[in-house]
């Protein structure tokens, strides 16, 4: 855990959940696993603040309990997992993603489960149900059977999984009260187990929703009271009681994936070839294990049945796209056999190593220049080279080759490595090479990315902070406003109310949104680094076990 | 006295019939009433007027004939200067450092320093400036051409290197490659043909920049060759080696190099679109500090924008 990583979850959560869970959040992640106790007195919180954040956090999957270390009487410990915080991050990709897949009840299930963090199906289908009404015109309410389509296709592409149920054993611990999960004591063994050990994973229960959604109407406050008190007490059971429902990242995360690799294809190559990488991806969605390096092997003859209908081309021409593509020296695609007119797989971990090795360089391009970029490039292939060799094969003067070399050096792009010639390591009598590890670099890249990322959420805060005031008098402009419409004001009233504003403060708020916006869409596109840099070295961590 | 010049004579005369030296036992063989006593003073005698080379082989000392064109080039010096001038033949077209003709003449540093002044106002020898380190002089034979590693080849013209020149080659090759590619792409022909009229070989290359006429220098395959790897380190250009048959225009060996134009795989990544991933205070900036992210000047630049 490193001084970035903190950092940044502390900021992530202080955003969503508020101060206290942050404390406590940032506490277990510097501290490991820590029983209650310690927690309280650590932090110095009251008993059941502390009770109520890691409710919070263990709601949204972001901290997990087992029991003490200590042996089977000692008391639960939780422990907060950094990797989850993090994903806060990336929840506007995960939305976008869902509605451009299942449309806007997609988008709308995706976003109530992330807010929620587990949720079961009826509650879910009802929810969803009443924000697409309110959206619709007059006299218009959506079915309940609709939404419910959409979560089992969801459920069906394994974009929503189950939450792992956990085991009651005999004692009943005192720990919080955890409303995701049957109240009991935690399991008696010390390993997570993880969602897909469940067989029931993936099954949609069976469950009676009939009705549609309610709207509701501003002007039915007191019978909205009524209504929020009824639907606490509301006795109607869905027939899906404890099975509690989550988002499954790493399925999305597998999606964001091959969307990078099919749109790297296309970019080198041309769109049909991206179209076939497309197709060959969709088939093995299911079949292959996330943590694979290549896909399984398909032949070019179920590939070509399963193409899509628009792109008609010939067989012959399909055979020769798919050589094509084996030939490239990126290696995005292998042949494997030669059964079924030829047996092909995608080099997951192949073309993962290529997306992070171009993003390294497109950093280095960015920041030093394209001729250290070719000093870079150069040291990639080449692995290890001289100080004189670099300057002849990158064809740059002595003087400035040498000036870029210790420049990337110094910020530890680049790193050298002594071969003596003596015993004694006389520099004189020692070979310097210079050489460029993609992996220890990836990471460095990494922690940049974190601390990047940190900085532009401190801004962004740094900004609003600046202009509370006047974000404050615009808020209560527009309350005015709202009340004298709803009653019925003239409209001098209204202009008059309007302009107390005035044109440098709009001007101001103007571009204080215009800030927040750059920073937030900002956020995104580091993430997408982030993303992509995480992917390589946890698959090159797989890879080489 | 008159004897000695006289073997000396006799001396020379077989010399002369054997052009590739003679030895000591052939000139006892030939005058057998000879005194090696006598004979010495008589080799010494010719080695001294320049007339006679002594050299030194497996089975002994070798005696030749000098040829008499650098036997009157060198009919002023004396023996010192002979043998630095010998030392800077024998170093060929790479010249060689007037430290290392130290070392093997064992003569003072002075003493070499005036012998080679002399040998340069005589126009015997040259003093070449070295590109890899331009303090540095070489000395060679003032006829010889100086050899590629000392001038740096092509790429240097006077010790400099020329990176205007490399660049402008280096756009033209990728601008040629390029729209090589997109002919055969835009041809709509089957993917197949299209890629393998998108590379072109090395040869076609070096015709063209050749025919460019932008060199003043000749320029050979090899040197465009070397530009076209810079064009690969760029990332601009792939390559990939075909087996080509013998005789066939361009090949070396049996094979043939291709090149041709591609895009990058990705756009520039998201950290570089930020400030923060561009910024040469990186390091320094933290929250509550002179730099931090809420007066970072190349924040705020950047938010205006």
């Amino acid at each position: 855990m490193t001084a970035q990583e903190v950092r940044l979850c502390g900021l992530l959560l202080q955003e969503h959940f508020g101060d206290v869970v942050e404390k406590v959040g940032t506490h277990l992640l510097r501290n490991g696993a820590q029983h209650l106790r310690a927690i309280v007195q650590e932090t110095g919180t009251p008993m059941d603040l502390v009770k109520k954040s890691l409710c919070v956090l263990i709601q949204h999957g972001a901290c997990a309990f087992s029991s003490g270390r200590k042996g089977p009487g000692s008391p639960v410990e939780y422990q907060a997992s950094f990797e989850r915080i993090l994903r806060i991050l990336r929840y506007p990709r995960y939305i976008y993603t869902a509605k451009t897949l299942y449309g806007d009840t997609g988008e709308l299930i995706i976003e109530e489960l992330l807010q929620r963090g587990h949720m079961t199906m009826s509650s879910t289908v009802k929810t969803v149900a009443d924000r697409l009404t309110l959206n619709m015109e007059e006299g218009h309410s959506m079915e309940y059977s609709e939404v419910s389509n959409t979560f089992s296709k969801l459920v069906e592409t394994h974009f929503l999984q189950r939450c792992p149920p956990v085991e009651v054993a005999g004692k009943a611990v005192s720990a919080t009260p955890d409303p995701a999960t049957t109240p009991g004591a935690p399991a008696n063994n010390t390993t997570p187990s993880t969602p897909e050990s469940f067989a029931d994973c993936y099954k949609v229960p069976h469950v009676t929703l009939i009705g549609r959604g309610k709207r509701r109407n501003s002007s039915e406050d007191g019978e909205d009271q009524r209504n929020a008190k009824r639907a606490k007490e509301d006795p109607e059971t869905h027939g899906d009681e404890g099975i509690y429902w989550q988002v499954n990242f790493e399925r999305f995360h597998l999606h964001f994936r091959d969307q990078a690799i099919i749109s790297a294809v296309a970019n080198k190559l041309d769109q049909t070839s991206s179209e076939i990488v497309r197709t060959m991806l969709r088939m093995s969605e299911v079949t292959t294990p996330p943590i694979a390096t290549c896909t399984q092997a398909l032949s070019a003859n179920e590939i070509f049945r399963s193409l899509p209908p628009n792109y008609n081309i010939s067989r012959p021409i399909l055979d020769q796209y798919l050589t094509l593509l084996v030939d490239d020296p990126m290696e995005f695609v292998g042949k494997s056999g030669d059964s079924g007119g030829g047996m092909y797989v995608v080099n997951l971990h192949r073309a993962l190593a290529n997306l992070a090795r171009a993003t390294l360089e497109s950093v280095v391009q960015e920041r030093f220049g394209s001729r250290s970029a070719r000093i870079f490039r150069l040291l990639l292939r080449k692995r290890h080279l001289e100080q004189k060799q670099v300057e002849d094969f990158a064809m740059i003067p002595a003087k400035e080759a040498k000036d870029m070399l210790y420049t990337l050096l110094s910020e530890n792009l680049v790193q050298l490595q002594e071969i003596p010639k003596t015993p004694d390591h006389a520099p004189s009598r020692t070979f310097y090479l210079y050489t460029v590890n993609q992996l220890p670099t990836a990471r460095m890249l990494l922690q940049n990315c974190f601390k990047t990322v940190a900085n532009l959420i401190e801004r962004r805060l740094f900004e609003t902070k600046e202009s509370k005031r006047l974000l404050e008098k615009s808020q209560r402009i527009e309350a005015i406003l709202a009340s004298l419409q709803a009653s019925g004001a003239e409209p001098e009233q209204l202009t008059e109310v309007e302009e107390m504003i005035t044109p440098p403060e709009k001007q101001q708020l103007e571009s204080l949104r215009h800030h927040i916006n750059k920073l937030d869409s900002a956020e995104n596109q580091v993430d997408e680094t982030i993303f992509l840099l995480e992917s390589y070295i946890k698959s090159t961590a797989t890879a080489t076990r | 006295v008159t004897e000695i010049r006289i073997y000396s004579f006799m001396i020379k005369e077989l010399c002369q019939q054997f052009p590739q030296g003679i030895t000591d036992q052939v000139i006892q063989n030939d005058m057998p009433h000879l005194e090696p006593q006598q004979r010495a003073m008589a080799i010494n005698k010719l080695l001294s007027l320049g007339q006679l080379d002594l050299l030194r082989n497996s089975a002994g000392l070798l005696y030749r004939m000098k040829d008499t064109q650098t036997a009157s080039k060198m009919k002023g010096s004396d023996n010192q200067e002979k043998l630095v001038y010998q030392i800077i033949e024998d170093a060929g077209n790479k010249g060689i450092w007037s430290r290392e003709i130290r070392f093997k003449s064992n003569l003072p540093l002075t003493e070499i320093n005036k012998i080679l002044k002399n040998l340069e106002s005589k126009k015997l020898i040259k003093a070449v400036k070295s590109v890899a380190a331009s303090k540095k002089k070489v000395y060679m034979l003032y006829n010889l051409q100086p050899d590629r590693s000392v001038t740096g080849g092509a790429w240097y013209s006077d010790q400099d290197f020329e990176s205007e020149f490399v660049e402008v080659l280096n756009q033209q090759c990728f601008k040629f490659l390029q729209s090589k590619a997109e002919a055969a792409r835009d041809s709509k022909q089957s993917p197949m043909v299209q890629r393998n009229s998108s590379f072109a070989t090395s040869h076609e290359v070096w015709k063209y920049i050749c025919e460019l006429g932008i060199s003043k220098v000749d320029l050979s395959m090899d040197d465009i060759e070397t530009i076209l790897n810079t064009l690969i380190y760029d990332g601009k250009v792939e390559m990939t080696v075909i087996a080509a048959k013998e005789g066939t225009v361009g090949s070396v060996d049996g094979q043939m190099k291709l090149y041709r134009g591609v895009n990058a795989i990705i756009q520039p990544t998201g950290l570089v679109k930020v400030p923060c991933g561009l910024c040469p205070v990186f390091d320094d900036c933290h929250e509550g500090g002179e730099i931090s992210p809420s007066n970072c000047i190349y924040m705020a630049e950047w938010l205006d924008f």
